[in-house]
């Protein structure tokens, strides 16, 4: 289950990145045909980039606000095992430790 | 494609990116200073013949600098009686503006305007001018407006 979801956040990782490095340009470059042929004006393109920002920035929020607390959540429980693995290998040797002395 | 080819593939088109976002928020932020600028700064409009008698028409005078090139297509204006009971249009020229003064720096304009017929009985009156314009900047375009408020006007009374 953590494995499949690890995946997942590295693949939603790899498409915000992909989308970070495409959709200016290709919103630089259609606006600016479209602005070109007349089929928009300025204002528009404005509007529009402005709500692209606007959502684009909504979701990323909410989507890096809900990754980090699966991932704070994960590095809490990988502590937590960590400490019982601990504990357990400080028993083991203290058994180790009775059983050279007895012998 | 090998990793080589990957990562200067990868490179670049963050660079592009880079590029194309610096861009959009230059363009931007100048389009968003350029629609909410006023066509004139430092303006100053008034009436160098009151009060205004017999036959005579109304002068104005204007200074004022404009920071972006900006084509007047429309001026008029209200003159509104000070005790408010009624308002007269202002738009008959007798002598024109000039159009299109040079942007940056402090242009005088002035104009003349007819006494509309209606005003036989004279009066105080506070008139408000108004110019539309088509103004640009960098590659943007836009229709603007102002007005300039509050200017007396005295008018003596008619004979006709």
């Amino acid at each position: 289950m953590d494995e499949q979801k690890n995946q997942q956040i590295a693949q939603q990782v790899e498409r915000w990145d992909v989308f970070a490095r495409l959709m200016p340009t290709v919103f630089l470059v259609i606006t600016t045909i479209l602005i070109v042929f007349g089929l928009i004006d300025f204002e528009t393109a404005f509007y529009v980039g402005l709500l692209g920002f606007a959502i684009t920035a909504v979701v990323w929020w909410w989507w890096a606000i809900f990754t980090i607390k699966y991932l704070v959540i994960t590095l809490n429980r990988a502590s937590k095992n960590l400490g019982e693995v601990n504990r357990e290998v400080k028993i083991v040797i203290t058994e180790l430790e009775a059983l050279k002395n007895e012998s | 494609m090998n990793l080589k080819q990957y990562t200067i593939l990868k490179a670049a088109t963050n660079v592009i990116s880079g590029f194309s976002m610096v861009t959009l928020i230059c363009l931007g932020v100048a389009y968003l200073s350029f629609k909410n600028a006023f066509v004139f700064q430092d303006i100053k409009i008034e009436i160098t013949n009151n009060p205004i008698t017999q036959e005579k028409d109304i002068e104005f005078a204007m200074i004022g600098s404009k920071k972006f090139e900006c084509n007047s297509t429309e001026v008029y204006g209200v003159a509104y009686a000070e005790d408010g009971s009624h308002s007269h249009m202002l738009d008959a020229f007798t002598k024109q503006y000039i159009r299109n003064t040079r942007p940056g720096e402090e242009v005088p304009n002035s104009w003349s305007m007819e006494v509309p017929a209606d005003i036989r009985h004279g009066g105080r009156y506070r008139v408000s001018m108004t110019g539309e314009f088509i103004c640009n900047y960098l590659i943007f375009t836009q229709h603007k407006s102002q007005t300039f408020d509050n200017i007396l006007l005295i008018v003596e009374p008619r004979n006709k």
